[in-house]
């Protein structure tokens, strides 16, 4: 599980990222809002952590701007004022979560942990990136009325990317979501990349993925049709 | 009862329709010999033909309200003599629609993949269509051909759609129609999981 902690107090974000990390989680640290927005953009979490109070860029407005793209990662924010205002306002901008400053740790992690355990969304809704659509419930992946029946890994592998478009996916990130039965190591994340790659590149897909198991996977739009 | 027009539909072209029938196996026969002999796989599982029954070749001609002639069923009828091709990988099926691309005195006049544009009840194959040169004392032919390339699944499951295709009053067709399209998706998706595979395990050899 990768979470992102946006956070300007250096000092809190560091203890923050320690403790997230003694509990296992892999964590990236933003120190302002545009930097929160860029680290979003480029990379897939399975877990938002933001300030309200940031420069450049607030944390409701960086809420704002990728809910509007479609980024639907579960968002906890951190708001300094006791304030209901910001709450509700975090709340209608599409948080899932809020925590008012100063925060006792534990409710912190219990908070964090309630919130990757509701980011399960992957498998549910219809997706549509290039020429391409998934089914999940269905199973199917079309391109233009031409469609293949995925199997149960791969969906949940393609949601994932699908979701993610152009964003980047660790290895590690796929073992979270997939492999219920038996683990999903790197040799079987490859393994099933390729699957995938095949089968869009046989329906004329105007997507494919991209990267490696060492810098990650992702989506990326304008293949070869 | 047989229509007498029926009986002896294609006269002497019977003879001609049989050389081309037998030129193209012994070719693609010796073609998958080649290429076991060069040390490659032998890309095709099996293969089989046939000569248009008159009886359905006379029903093509009305249902394409086509003239009930010799020569409509030469000329505009292009699946007179059909080769069936069936090769246990997709990338089998497109090395061996190459290699009858490259033979020389075969001229292929169309092709059409419907593995990359399934038909929408979910039938996949690649056809071809192709002219053949057969050689007479006087002069030189050319008849038609239809090649049909395709896998062992595309093949089961074309089998098992032309039986629904000529049952008749079937309850819940609609359903079962359904539920082929289904599998033809399944069972494309398994067939590039399992070249996927191949290609690793080729990968793997070379290195």
């Amino acid at each position: 599980m990768r979470l992102l902690l946006a956070e300007d107090e250096k000092e809190l974000s560091r203890a923050l990222v320690a403790i997230l990390q003694m509990k296992g989680y892999e964590v990236d640290a933003a120190y302002d809002g545009a930097e929160a927005y860029e680290k979003i953009t480029a990379q897939m979490y399975e877990g938002i952590i933001l300030d309200i109070m940031m420069p450049k860029m607030s944390g409701l407005e960086v809420l704002e701007k990728i809910r509007g793209e479609g980024i639907l990662t579960p968002v906890l924010l951190l708001t300094a004022k006791a304030e209901v205002e910001d709450r509700v306002e975090g709340l209608n901008r599409g948080a899932d979560d809020y925590l008012a400053k100063p925060f006792v740790m534990a409710e912190l992690l219990a908070r964090v942990n309630a919130l990757v355990r509701r980011g399960g969304v992957y498998s549910v809704q219809n997706y549509e990136v290039g020429n391409v659509q998934l089914k999940p419930d269905g199973m199917e992946l079309s391109v233009e009325g031409n469609s293949l029946r995925l199997a149960g890994n791969e969906v949940k592998m393609l949601s994932m990317f699908m979701g993610n478009p152009g964003r980047t996916i660790q290895v590690s990130q796929f073992a979270g979501h997939l492999g219920e039965e038996e683990p999903f190591d790197e040799s079987m994340v490859n393994l099933y990349v390729s699957y995938l790659k095949t089968k869009l590149d046989s329906l004329h897909a105007d997507v494919t993925i991209d990267g490696d198991a060492k810098s990650g996977y992702r989506l990326v739009e304008g293949a070869m049709v | 009862m047989e229509e007498t027009v029926g009986s002896n539909f294609y006269e002497d072209a019977q003879v001609l329709l049989e050389s081309v029938l037998k030129e193209l196996l012994l070719r693609i026969d010796l073609l998958r010999r080649y290429e076991v002999l060069s040390g490659r796989n032998d890309p095709v599982e099996h293969c089989k033909g046939r000569i248009k029954t008159e009886r359905s070749m006379i029903d093509k001609l009305q249902r394409k309200g086509l003239p009930v002639t010799l020569e409509a069923a030469l000329e505009e009828v292009h699946d007179a003599v059909g080769v069936r091709v069936v090769c246990q990988f997709v990338d089998d099926v497109y090395q061996m629609a190459d290699i009858i691309r490259r033979q020389e005195d075969i001229k292929v006049i169309k092709e059409k993949d419907f593995i990359k544009n399934p038909k929408p009840n979910g039938y996949r194959s690649y056809h071809m269509i192709v002219k053949i040169p057969v050689h007479l004392p006087d002069c030189t032919r050319e008849l038609f051909a239809e090649i049909q390339l395709r896998t062992i699944a595309m093949d089961c499951w074309a089998a098992l759609e032309h039986e629904l295709k000529y049952k008749q009053e079937i309850p819940n067709q609609e359903l079962l129609q359904k539920e082929l399209k289904r599998c033809s998706d399944e069972m494309a998706s398994t067939d590039l999981t399992m070249q996927t595979i191949r290609q690793m395990i080729a990968g793997a050899d070379s290195k």
